[in-house]
């Protein structure tokens, strides 16, 4: 019998515990913002606050990064979170790592039915995905975070209570050196799907359990395969059943196979049967290491508000979704960006508690509209009955002779930036703005991203305004949390080169209108014939001023 | 969703229908009426329209579950 090599195990950092100075103090130390939980949702919250300045606490019972060694949940990070990590400063760490793609390919038996290519919409300076093991983003921001200096990290401080308040919350901590209790004006609870706050507050996920089973090998091997997405509805090498494959940091392949419903998951993820699989799908002569196996079901949950009072759930903690499509670690990074910048507005005293209810009234529509998109992922990768089995069939079966049919093979919708629905505080409803690389007039290149990295502010594009409308709006400008850029025109306001993409990419304004964006590059509104009242007007509706 | 008459030879079309069932086993014509289903359903191209032939398929299913009247 064949014997099966383990890769050494990964190294991974921790950090020491340090004793916090509430520990064995009487008084009730107050803190602006408590974030409960150092997972990508929880750090990038961290780490954007501290991007703007804005300090907060974070806790983690754990000291170190990754789940379980050397296992990595998330592996797909999308352009969206991407772009997130360029203007927090950790970018191109994960681009260097990571395995940068947008060209994925999906097989049924032996033949290619379908592939796509995520690169043709884009023009962000960040590519559609790179895929990295989530212990390497996590560790890369909790460097950041520590660089940044601006965040009280606490390893090894377990929340075990917490109790809501009429102006803030009450949290029991529990450390290797004893008990302590703090305050916060705001929780942020990233403790993940099994929250245990959500737990002790008593609130319903409305959890979902599938009945899907999964199992992951990742390997690492000689055998040179093209960085490409590849799934397979139907693989011959797992007994017709789905097989994903997908290469992540450090030259590891992460190989998923869906494994039937009734399986045994001690029996499917020993070695020698993993190793078996493996071997019918490279053939005989591929040598390979295994660096992780690991079998798993997945679940959904929703929970009806991503708010009680001064709590705000965020990621997993909030939603759950099957991983077809990359929708859970991307979603959580994109909670925490839409949050960031509105604690720091409200923790600074320039926007007012109704703008934290937009996080609520944005994210949750987008934590449903991913919900939608990856059950039907999943239901397409395992037909429920004959009848749904014939329909796949018969959808397969057309797919490689007929383009429309290919629309239908559905192995999962790559994330991407959710839109958000009109609401008073985004009368044209949410759109994201991608990264566009743009000039300042000078030449000097920047990005979208760059030119709202500093502070939190909105960024208002004006299209070839006069130096008359740009001297009229200067007051309205400094008196909000607002930056106006020109593109083109003779304004005498800050400038960039006028730039086809960008046009193209917020709808070809006409001249003189100016685009308001967010601080978390969401196009709030375009202002056809802006005047100060109007500009003044859209940034206080876009903050949730009353 | 049009219901008024509308194929040019009802007559031709079924029995090419038929025909193309001829000789498959239950399984094969079931996968066989699976595709030509999406095959029209890109003809239709109008999503409103296909959402109310699903229905409208599915009614006609229930009608069919009263007991057949005799033939006149």
């Amino acid at each position: 019998m064949e014997r099966y090599k383990f890769a050494p195990a990964y190294e991974l950092p921790s950090w020491p515990f340090v004793a916090p100075p509430e520990l064995g103090s009487d008084s009730v130390a107050r803190h602006p913002i408590v974030i409960v939980g150092a997972g990508p949702a929880g750090l990038t919250l961290a780490c954007d606050l501290a991007r703007r300045g804005v300090r907060a606490l974070l806790l983690d019972e754990d000291d170190t990064v990754g789940v379980r060694g050397a296992s990595s949940r998330g592996i797909c990070y999308a352009q969206k979170s991407l772009e997130i990590f360029a203007r927090l400063g950790i970018y191109e760490r994960v681009a260097e790592k990571g395995i940068t793609w947008s060209f994925g390919r999906t097989f049924s038996d032996q033949q290619e039915v379908y592939n796509f290519n995520l690169k043709t919409d884009s023009v962000s300076a960040q590519p559609p995905f790179i895929n990295l093991q989530q212990f390497y983003i996590e560790w890369f921001l909790v460097e950041r975070i520590i660089e940044l200096g601006l965040t009280d990290l606490r390893w090894k401080n377990r929340v075990v209570d917490v109790t809501p308040l009429a102006d803030g919350v009450r949290i029991e901590v529990e450390t290797p050196a004893g008990r302590y209790t703090i305050e916060a004006d705001h929780l942020i609870d990233a403790t993940g799907a099994n929250s245990p706050i959500r737990t002790r507050l008593g609130i319903d996920a409305h959890p979902s359990r599938s009945t899907d089973r999964w199992c992951i090998s990742d390997v690492r091997f000689k055998k040179p395969l093209p960085t490409e997405r590849w799934t397979w509805v139907d693989a011959p090498f797992n007994e017709g059943r789905a097989v994903w494959q997908h290469l992540m940091g450090d030259g590891v392949w992460r190989i998923d196979y869906q494994m039937p419903e009734d399986c045994d998951t001690a029996h499917i993820s020993r070695p020698e049967v993993a190793g078996a699989r493996l071997r019918e799908q490279l053939g005989p002569g591929v040598e390979f290491e295994f660096v992780w196996i690991g079998p798993y079901g997945y679940r959904d949950h929703l929970l009806d508000n991503f708010r009680h009072g001064r709590i705000l759930f965020i990621g997993d903690s909030a939603h759950v979704v099957s991983p077809f499509g990359a929708r859970g670690g991307n979603s959580g990074i994109q909670d925490a960006a839409n949050l960031g910048w509105k604690l720091a507005l409200v923790a600074q005293g320039l926007a007012g508690d109704a703008l934290l209810d937009t996080y609520d009234a944005e994210r949750r529509p987008a934590a449903i509209e991913n919900l939608r998109v990856t059950s039907r992922s999943a239901r397409f990768l395992a037909p429920r009955t004959p009848a749904e089995h014939t329909l796949r069939r018969a959808v397969v079966a057309l797919a490689s002779r007929h383009a429309f049919a290919r629309a239908l093979v559905n192995t999962g919708r790559m994330s991407v930036a959710n839109d958000y629905p009109a609401a008073p505080h985004l009368p044209e409803g949410g759109r994201s703005v991608q990264n566009l690389p743009l000039r300042h007039l000078d030449g000097t290149p920047t990005t979208l991203m760059e030119l709202l990295a500093d502070g939190t502010r909105c960024l208002g594009l004006w299209f070839a305004p006069t130096r008359a409308q740009a001297e009229a709006a200067a007051d309205v400008a400094a008196s909000l949390p607002l930056r106006l850029v020109a593109v083109g025109g003779d304004s005498g306001l800050a400038a960039l080169q006028p730039d086809e993409a960008l046009a193209r990419h917020l709808g070809n304004p006409a001249p003189g209108s100016l685009c308001l964006v967010r601080p978390d590059a969401y196009r709030a509104t375009l202002l056809d014939k802006p005047t100060p009242a109007s500009i003044s007007a859209a940034v206080h509706a876009a903050l949730a001023h009353r | 969703m049009i219901t008024e008459p509308h194929i040019p030879d009802p007559d031709g079309f079924y029995a090419a229908w038929v025909g193309a069932h001829e000789g498959l086993t239950e399984a094969q014509s079931a996968d066989f009426n699976a595709r030509l289903v999406l095959l029209l359903a890109n003809q239709c191209g109008d999503q409103a329209v296909l959402l109310a032939c699903i229905d409208a398929a599915r009614e006609a299913g229930m009608a069919s579950e009263t007991p057949p009247r005799s033939p006149a």
